[in-house]
């Protein structure tokens, strides 16, 4: 079989998925009856129809007319750079305070831009670092560990 | 009259010393995030809700209104100074408002998007203000049968508007529905879809979701594009259009106006349709124009620009009466009030008058800043679009990454956001609309609370929603809907909108 619309099967694949996932995992709860439904009852019927959903655009990815359409090639590196600073904020918040957690946001994340200036990010961490500092600690008053845990008193 | 006593108590409420701040405060930020290219209104709306929790409730909504009208326009400047529209609904002013730029006459284009948008912006208040009640009257008739169906009619429609493939728009909507059910069922008290994570137990948080899905992906998808854009910032030229311009686009900015009210009341329209149909119309009426459209005609900027904008505040009328969101910026706002504790629906106007009034008011409000504040700051906006995006970025990304935690003081929050951040990706490679998904996500619970009240009451009759006649009405609405997109000749006509946009 041929993929016509690669864009469309996959599109179907990721649906179909999504909707056999919340169909399974509902039957873990109380179904109850059409009069008192129960916690199952409303997410198997939605993950049912986009389950349906999910095929019916598979068959369409396999059997449309239009000329063949390709999935653009998916860029890891700004991906995995822009989304690990982040997941690398969260971890670090806690431990290290929000001065360390930010500085790592704004490193990692550059690295994700293909015109990387050590000097530039720098500044830009500095100058980030007194912004939030003014805004969130001293304006909005926000409860968050601003040092790392070894530095607070 | 009942309209001027509630005008005045809006007024009185919104010209308070506080919440004018907060008005201006919310314009300001609005265009000034809405001028980064590639950030539309919704982006911009996500990203800076978190900073609005702190304040009261009214005074959060006056400014988050702030920041959509000030995101809209912010993204009309970007559009016609570098022709990348900031979202969907300034793609058409891209066409001919980047054409005027080209020739130097950038100033009158911006001049008569401001005026015009400003003048749709006050038609767009009066007549929301005028349908409010008569809305919240009929929404009083309203049982879970009808609330329900009224839903599906909404989240039909915003299928049918969006751009792209059917199917996968109504599936988009469908698992948006499902990832809103996440959380405690409150009728049963089960946690659903957890994982026995103790996070999860809450249900997965709506700004995380949407910074996710549109914040991080749209950065990351920035990141790609790397061609040198061309800013036409040296040549703005002179702000005051001449009498010729005038001339055009005074009949335009009407015409604009009385369409995008109209349409900005249908489920699934506001702004982006508005706009659309705004420069078809003109193209269709107008004879013989010079220059020709897509070379840089003021009518091609001044109506649609008008018409977003009058679209953008009628949008408000079913979500503040009906509390079901017409599109997904209205998806964001009943979020906000969810978050401050006020259930969306008709009894906002009769429990919170102040709240429903100030609003309305601080809308015009909003728009009399847009103009005062955008035509003499206007060089600085352009300077801001000389940042390069490489220390812009991490910028954004840090205030989103603070605004995520400290909704619960939580770092599980901000993981989980870039964990959809990877999937608002997979959405964007795949083509799948996110809009809808977010519209969905809002109204996912609320449809499974009338969908189990409707059935409750009916004893387990599902005929109920066929044999009332509103509900019936309005499921025939949906079903006509359909029909209409699905006849050849109209899809056709559609699919060619959308393609002339991108």
């Amino acid at each position: 079989m041929k993929i016509n619309d690669a864009k469309d099967f996959w599109s179907g694949v990721m649906f179909a998925a999504f909707g056999l996932f919340f169909v399974v995992f509902s039957q873990r709860y109380d179904m109850g009856s059409a009069a008192r439904m129960g916690p199952a009852f409303f997410p198997t019927m939605l993950g049912g129809l986009l389950l349906l959903l999910g095929i019916v655009t598979m068959f369409k990815g396999l059997t449309t007319k239009s000329a063949a359409s390709k999935v653009d090639r998916f860029h890891f590196r700004p991906l995995l750079l822009v989304l690990g600073a982040v997941v690398a904020f969260g971890l670090l918040l806690r431990p290290g305070g929000l001065l360390v957690a930010l500085a790592a946001l704004v490193f990692i994340s550059s690295l994700g831009s293909d015109e990387f200036r050590l000097r530039d990010v720098l500044l830009l961490t500095i100058g980030l670092a007194v912004l939030v500092l003014i805004v969130f600690i001293y304006a909005l008053d926000m409860t968050v560990p601003v040092l790392p845990a070894f530095l607070r008193t | 009259m009942d309209l001027i006593n509630n005008l005045a108590l809006g007024f009185s409420t919104a010209l308070t010393f506080a919440n004018l701040a907060y008005a201006f405060a919310g314009v300001l930020i609005g265009t000034l995030i809405g001028v980064l290219p590639g950030i539309g209104p919704i982006a911009t709306l996500a990203m800076l809700l978190p900073t609005t929790y702190a304040l009261e409730p009214t005074s959060a909504l006056i400014m988050l209104a702030g920041i959509y009208y000030g995101a809209q326009y912010g993204g009309s400047t970007t559009a016609i100074l570098v022709n990348l529209p900031g979202e969907s609904s300034s793609v058409v002013t891209c066409i001919d408002g980047y054409q005027m730029a080209r020739r130097g006459r950038a100033g009158s284009a911006l001049a008569i998007a401001a005026l015009g948008s400003f003048f749709a912006g006050t038609v767009g208040t009066l007549v929301l203000a005028a349908l409010a009640l008569p809305m919240v009257e009929l929404a009083f008739k309203f049982g879970p049968a009808e609330y329900f169906s009224l839903m599906v009619l909404g989240l039909i429609g915003a299928v049918v508007l969006a751009s792209g493939s059917l199917i996968k728009a109504i599936a988009m909507i469908v698992l948006g529905l499902l990832l809103g059910l996440v959380g405690t069922d409150v009728n049963s008290g089960v946690a659903r879809f957890n994982f026995d994570v103790p996070e999860l137990a809450d249900g997965i948080g709506f700004v995380t979701v949407a910074m996710g899905v549109f914040g991080f992906a749209e950065i990351i998808a920035n990141l790609e594009h790397k061609g040198k854009r061309q800013v036409f910032t040296d040549k703005v030229g002179r702000l005051l259009p001449s009498r010729e311009e005038f001339k055009y686009a005074v009949p335009a900015v009407l015409r604009g106006t009385a369409l995008g009210s109209v349409l900005g009341v249908l489920p699934g329209g506001g702004a982006l349709l508005a706009a659309f149909a705004a420069y078809t119309v003109e193209k269709k009426i107008t004879r013989n124009p010079d220059p020709p459209f897509g070379q840089g005609n003021i009518r091609g900027v001044a109506a649609p620009e008008s018409a977003n904008n009058a679209g953008a505040q009628t949008s408000f009328i079913p979500m503040l009466t009906l509390g079901i969101p017409p599109n997904a910026v209205m998806a964001l706002m009943v979020g906000a009030m969810t978050i401050h504790n006020i259930q969306p629906g008709p009894q906002v106007m009769t429990s919170n008058p102040s709240l429903f009034w100030g609003l309305i008011a601080s809308m015009w409000i909003g728009n009399l800043m847009l103009v005062i504040l955008n035509l003499p700051l206007i060089g600085i906006w352009v300077q801001l679009l000389k940042v390069p995006y490489r220390l812009l970025y991490p910028a954004i990304l840090v205030f989103c990454c603070i605004g995520v935690y400290s909704i619960n003081n939580n770092t599980f929050d901000v993981s989980m956001t870039a964990a959809f951040g990877v999937l608002g990706y997979l959405f964007f490679k795949l083509r799948c609309e996110p809009a809808p998904l977010i519209l969905g996500f809002i109204l996912g619970p609320m449809m499974e609370e009338n969908l189990r009240r409707a059935m409750l009451l009916s004893r387990g009759d599902p005929t109920v929603f066929f044999t009332r006649p509103l509900s019936l009405t309005l499921l025939l609405m949906a079903a006509a809907l359909v029909v209409i997109v699905l006849l050849p000749q109209i899809n056709k006509t559609r699919e060619q909108a959308f393609q002339e946009g991108d």
